[in-house]
């Protein structure tokens, strides 16, 4: 699949500040990948997906320099509700991403396809439907003022993904999970992967971008520092000067090599490194 | 059989008129309310007539098995009422001291004025409530969207009354974290108003900044696609609206009738 999102010579800051969040940032996504986005806390992570979903300039105003293409024509040229069916977007605070005008969860995960019109037939199976995937169709029937915040930020991720979009910006979803509910979720992320949706996720659990995204974007203060596949990115030592935390497989690979141990490469999921420190130990062995 | 599981099904007649049938029933109780309040009964000209009237009342609450929840929420418009009542019929001077009890003077004008407004306000709050405690908020919405009003409109009304239950449970959250920070929330008036700010502002500012966020969502979930817009729920007239608004004009029309008869003699 091609190109679905670039960015030009991108520069932009909020309204009454001096300072830019993002700087000159140019870059393209492509489609069918998972991409991760890690960074400092205000490296501009969450600017880059408000600029991707059109938010900013359109709703936040503010200033913008170079230009944001989502399918080749700039977010600035969208229509008001054109881009929610291309692009999904989960944002950080789930206690807020609710409708507030329905009684049960089940209308809520709804809310989005009654707004586009769909036959309520098929609005009742593809809720059923997501609802089951993010397991909450136990609670389709609570009021969703009284979920927990785990709870929400399922039900956030699937009144977005009822809609099908090609496109799913998630900014931090797993922030109220316990483990568990982490790995439920990235299986759900997973699942959009293998529809062949482009998923760009903002995530600080290194472990798990390690383990699922395809390529890795690095911000800093504002400016994009490093875009390659997640391996690459992952082992690159030098990046920990820059505050970027890497997995500790990969930590740990990195401090072997440097002993002496010989590894094929350097492990960032655990999977490989039982593969790679295996097969050391085995030669060693011998 | 999820969809059919959403529709409301009430069992009580009353209860399962369509909304605009009991705002209408509402608008005109609180004509008669404003009717029967002109008439004035003994020497004191005091309005009466709307004692008894607003029996109507709990006695229509309760038809409509609403009664629990009904007493619930009408505990503070009774508060209000009856203050009104006592600080008009005590500071409302007049000729006329209806009854004295030390440096308490109760006047004939304050009493009067003080029964009108407080029984006033009975009334119309009175069916306001029977009204709320009758309708779930989705009917609302409905109604208002089949009526022709623009769903941003609807939505703004509605979101407004899911707000009122929101920002309770909100500031007792802010409420205890302030506790915790020692901030006195318990204990005499004066305690409870310096506590109010360290309380109120948070919450409104909370508020203020949810807002956009919501915002946002909305966005995100298509609410602005123009375009003809889909509902699982859907709200359908029990077919007593008829009946039930004819009663009510009948009755509002005896009322004036009775007005104008009285008036006449």
């Amino acid at each position: 699949m091609g190109v679905v999102i670039e960015f030009k010579n991108v520069t932009y800051s909020y309204p009454l500040t001096d300072e830019p969040v993002i700087r000159d940032m140019s870059f393209t996504l492509e489609g069918g990948k998972f991409y991760g986005v890690i960074g400092e806390n205000g490296s501009g992570k969450t600017t880059l997906c408000s600029l991707i979903r059109g938010f900013a300039p359109s709703f936040y105003k503010g200033e913008l320099q170079g230009q944001v293409l989502v399918d080749g024509k700039p977010t600035v040229d969208y229509g008001p509700g054109e881009l929610s069916l291309k692009i999904g977007y989960v944002f950080q605070n789930p206690f807020n991403q609710i409708s507030g005008v329905k009684d049960t969860l089940f209308e809520e995960v709804a809310f989005g396809l009654e707004n586009f019109g769909v036959p309520p037939e098929e609005i009742e199976e593809r809720v059923v439907e997501v609802m089951k995937m993010t397991n909450i169709l136990q609670l389709a029937e609570k009021n969703p003022f009284e979920l927990s915040g785990g709870q929400m930020q399922r039900v956030a991720l699937a009144s977005v993904i009822v809609l099908k979009p090609d496109i799913l910006v998630i900014d931090e979803p797993t922030s109220q999970l316990d483990p568990e509910g982490t790995e439920s979720v990235f299986k759900i992320i997973e699942e959009m992967k293998k529809e062949k949706k482009t998923v760009i996720l903002v995530e600080h659990k290194i472990d798990l971008v390690a383990e699922y995204a395809d390529e890795v974007l690095v911000l800093k203060d504002g400016r994009l520092i490093r875009k390659d596949a997640t391996a690459k990115v992952l082992t690159d030592m030098s990046l920990e000067k820059e505050g970027v935390q890497l997995p500790q497989m990969a930590i740990l690979g990195n401090r072997l090599v440097e002993s002496g141990v010989p590894l094929r490469y350097i492990p960032v999921t655990e999977a490989q490194a039982c593969e790679v420190i295996g097969e050391a130990i085995r030669k060693g062995g011998k | 059989m999820w969809r059919e599981k959403l529709q409301l099904h009430k069992t009580n007649p009353i209860a399962a008129l369509y909304p605009s049938c009991k705002f209408l029933i509402l608008c005109l109780y609180a004509v008669c309310s404003f009717v029967l309040g002109s008439i004035g009964v003994g020497e004191g000209d005091y309005p009466l007539f709307l004692i008894p009237w607003f029996f109507v009342v709990p006695i229509l609450s309760a038809a409509s098995g609403v009664w629990k929840r009904f007493v619930h929420a009408f505990r503070a418009v009774l508060f209000i009422a009856a203050l009104i009542l006592v600080v008009q019929a005590l500071l409302i001077p007049s000729e006329k001291v209806v009854w004295q009890l030390g440096f308490l003077r109760i006047y004939q004008a304050g009493l009067k004025s003080g029964l009108s407004l407080s029984f006033s306000i009975l009334n119309i709050a009175g069916m306001f409530v029977w009204l709320f405690q009758t309708t779930e908020n989705k009917e609302f919405t409905r109604a208002l969207e089949d009526s022709g009003m623009n769903y941003k409109a609807a939505y703004v009304f509605i979101s407004s009354l899911q707000m009122i239950d929101v920002l309770g449970k909100n500031s007792r959250t802010i409420m205890n974290a302030q506790r915790a920070r020692g901030v006195e929330t318990e204990g005499n008036m004066i305690v409870r108003a310096k506590a109010f700010f360290p309380s109120l502002v948070p919450l409104i500012v909370g508020a203020i900044t949810s807002s956009e966020e919501r915002v946002l969502t909305l966005e995100s979930k298509g609410f602005d696609v123009n375009g003809p817009k889909t509902s699982l729920f859907e709200l359908k007239k029990s077919g007593k609206e008829p009946l039930a608004g004819g009663i009510a004009i009948v009755v509002t029309l005896a009322v004036i009738v009775g007005r104008i008869v009285v008036w006449v003699l």
